[in-house]
């Protein structure tokens, strides 16, 4: 056997009967809502470990050596708090960056065995228009052969992923301009947990709507001028609120306007549908574009989506760029060289964060303020004249 | 042959890909009819030039090799060798600062000179021949033949250097033979007591000033030692699969391969890792390897590195470690039936026909 064929065998573990299988995947944002509708509708058992928070964190810590990134010791700690709760198959998602993740997945699957735990793991990769493999391992942990329970698992799914972000993006706009903190909020919460509840594919394709109309019944000030900050970086932190402590809030209470560029629903529908189909410019594309200047090949994770971004940004009225990264994460230790040139070259102001274990909270919002401010400022100069 | 030459020079930073290919890119250059100017030899100066151009994150040898490629523009180098080298077999990628070290010397360095900057990536179907032709081009040379004979020429050196360092002859002591076209064997060295393997990428091994001299305080210390380059291609890759992993970085051949193979033929009393403090890829292998090492009873100790790294507790943890061989090595001779029972599987690896000797990291 070859290299090749050998890594994909080790791909799909096989060692438990489908009728006994206990799903679980690791935390990251609101991921569990689709992609829990998506499995029960195959006739899946899932097990949803608890939101990654402090004590996640440790038992990561704990059960990892030090060298490694921040993700990997919570989607380890997620593994474990599953296993715990009498998971027995787990799934992991590898992304396209193809970083440090495809040897995590085998890194972990050795720190669980030495600890006792029986379990098979089921690798989904995530590269250009993989609808068939991934169709093939959900096959695989499932065993249903229903086309309906496919198609309806599937359309519950995409949906709700796209309700998530249709809430989310409407979040980001009317948080720092709401006339009552907290009306975005508890909005974007109600829509969350509704979205949660539905269960029929008609009730699904409605929420998107039901969304954009709801917000709009929320007061706020239109005339207000709020600057425009982007959020960057790693996949992985950006889209977990409990990694990079809940940014997006913090800058909508400081009156900004975040745009995330990687929302989930996007990226799983350019990576899933098959090319054909897919006929708007990807992010990846468009980064490739925006970055051509400073960058001219990809060189893992997610460094030319973060070069390309700046570019984009800075080119279409963008007050200010935050990056965030995990400490040590090695394609944005590389965007981190680059952006200082981008930033002065497309005058944009860029602001990199690192997140680790120990990034203290105050010390956080007081950098995240002074940006804020240096980027309003600028703003205000370039209103008056 | 072609008439006009647009470059007479080619500067090639003593870091990173260096310590690999050297000798390919030594024989190929000159074959092609080019000068080759290295940056001076790492110093202290070197990694403070290197530091004040990249952020405070980047490890140790982006640094150094930063520090270098300014050393080559102010001796006046106008085209530099700066290779992206993404991957080296299908998914088989490298480090994405490996990867990105064109991206990073483009936006570091606010200085005029020409980057000549190839792609190998083998994931992409971008062969080495295809990095060749993208050099050679860049350089304004376009005659195939031309080239074709640069890349032999190229790999005649490479052969030559890597055959000497296989047999034992030391890294600097094979480079300079090759590059003067002789051929060395080593001598039969007297036994030492002790031996180790050392795990380590080439550019942190064989760059004396970020290793800080480690072979050769070791061998001082009366302890012979192993390194990647005594290992062919094959039997680190044989190696591998023998203790069950999988080839995932490009280096891995440098570090869990030459490791495993020592592992396994059981040739040495420990294993030394030596890592640039905050190297993700490194944090991987080493941790794989330490855990095979517990399985067998074979003792590994990891130094890290970085620019701060002191002499005196880098020896200290040395010594402390070579004499906890020592004393190991002595209390197994007196009980020989101990030894016995922690006898491992013999493995075959090492039974490999040398049919062909490619660089690691590159072919
Ligand atoms: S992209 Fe960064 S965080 Fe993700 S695996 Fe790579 S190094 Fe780790
Ligand atoms: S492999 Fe490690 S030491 Fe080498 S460039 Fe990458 S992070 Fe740095």
């Amino acid at each position: 056997m070859n290299t090749a064929e050998k890594l994909e065998k080790s791909k799909m573990e096989n060692t438990i009967p489908t009728k006994d299988r206990i799903i679980a995947w690791p935390r990251m944002g609101r991921i569990d809502i689709p992609l829990k509708a998506l499995l029960l509708s195959l006739g899946a058992k899932i097990v949803i470990p608890p939101a990654n928070s402090n004590e996640a964190l440790e038992i990561g810590v704990r059960n990892s050596i030090e060298g490694i990134c921040l993700p990997y010791k919570l989607n380890l700690a997620n593994y474990i708090m599953a296993l715990e709760k009498g998971a027995n198959t787990l799934m992991m998602f590898q992304a396209p960056g193809s970083c440090r993740l495809g040897n995590y997945t085998k890194m972990a699957q050795k720190t669980l065995k030495s600890m006792g735990y029986k379990f098979d793991m089921v690798i989904f990769d995530m590269y250009k228009s993989k609808m068939k493999q991934t169709l093939q391992a959900f096959w695989h942990v499932t065993h249903c052969i229903n086309p309906w329970r496919y198609y309806k698992g599937f359309s519950l799914g995409f949906n709700k992923f796209f309700a998530i972000d249709t809430a989310e993006r409407l979040l980001f706009y009317t948080r720092p301009r709401e006339l009552h903190r907290g009306d975005a909020e508890r909005c974007y919460e109600k829509w969350l947990k509704i979205t949660d509840e539905t269960n029929s594919v008609i009730g699904a394709k409605r929420l998107k709507k039901q969304i954009i109309n709801d917000f709009k019944k929320i007061p706020i000030d239109k005339n207000k001028k709020v600057p425009i900050i982007y959020l960057i970086g790693e996949f992985f932190v950006l889209l977990d609120p409990y990694t990079n402590q809940n940014i997006e809030k913090e800058l909508g209470e400081m009156g900004v306007e975040v745009q995330r560029q990687i929302m989930f629903g996007d990226w799983l529908e350019h990576v899933l549908k098959p090319s054909l189909f897919y006929h708007k410019e990807s992010h990846r594309e468009r980064s490739v574009r925006y970055a051509e200047k400073y960058m001219k090949r990809a060189i893992g994770g997610e460094c030319i989506e973060t070069i390309g971004d700046t570019v984009y940004a800075a080119r279409h009225g963008v007050d200010g760029i935050i990056h965030i990264s995990p400490f040590s994460c090695m394609p944005e230790i590389v965007a981190q060289n680059i952006l200082p040139k981008v930033s002065k070259e497309e005058d944009i102001p860029v602001m990199s964060l690192v997140l680790d274990e120990q990034t203290g909270k105050a010390g956080y919002i007081t950098r995240i303020e002074a940006f804020v401010d240096l980027v309003k400022r600028k703003q205000q100069k370039r209103n008056n004249n | 042959m072609t008439m006009y030459k647009k470059y007479k020079q080619i500067g090639i930073p003593r870091a990173i890909s260096y310590y690999n290919n050297y000798p390919f890119y030594y024989g190929f250059f000159t074959s092609l009819g080019l000068e080759v100017v290295l940056s001076d030899k790492t110093t202290t100066k070197t990694i403070n030039e290197g530091t004040k151009y990249v952020v405070s994150d980047t490890c140790l040898p982006i640094k150094v090799y930063t520090g270098h490629v300014v050393n080559l523009i102010n001796k006046g180098c106008d085209a530099i060798f700066v290779p992206s080298i993404q991957s080296t077999g299908y998914k088989i990628n490298n480090c994405s600062k490996i990867r990105g070290l064109p991206e990073i010397i483009r936006n570091v360095i606010d200085k005029p000179f020409t980057m000549i900057e190839p792609t190998l990536d083998k994931t992409e179907n971008i062969s080495f021949k295809d990095f060749c032709f993208q050099t050679a081009n860049a350089l304004g040379i376009t005659d195939s033949d031309e080239i074709e004979k640069a890349i032999s020429d190229g790999w005649k050196v490479y052969n030559a250097f890597f055959e000497m360092t296989k047999s034992g002859v030391s890294y600097t002591e094979a480079l300079e033979n090759a590059i003067q076209g002789k051929f060395v064997r080593k001598t039969v060295g007297i036994v030492k007591p002790l031996s180790v393997a050392i795990m380590a990428h080439g550019y942190n091994l064989f760059d004396d000033r970020i290793s800080l001299n480690l072979i050769k305080k070791l061998e001082k210390m009366d302890v012979r030692v192993y390194t990647s380059l005594n290992v062919t291609r094959e039997d680190s890759l044989a190696a591998i699969d023998q203790i069950g992993e999988i080839q995932y970085w490009a280096n891995e051949l440098e570090l869990t391969g030459t490791a495993a193979y020592y592992l396994l033929n059981k040739k040495v009393d420990g294993i030394i890792a030596l890592s640039a403090f905050g190297c993700g890829p490194d944090s991987l292998m080493v941790d794989e390897i330490s855990y095979h090492c517990k399985e067998v009873g074979m003792p590994l100790i990891h130094l890290t590195i970085d620019e701060h790294t002191g002499e005196a507790g880098f020896v200290t943890r040395i010594e402390a470690f070579v004499d906890m061989l020592m004393r190991k090595k002595r209390s197994v001779l007196a009980k020989p039936s101990a030894q016995k029972q922690k006898t491992v599987k013999v493995s075959n690896v090492g039974k490999f026909e040398e049919t062909k000797v490619l660089a690691s990291s590159v072919k």
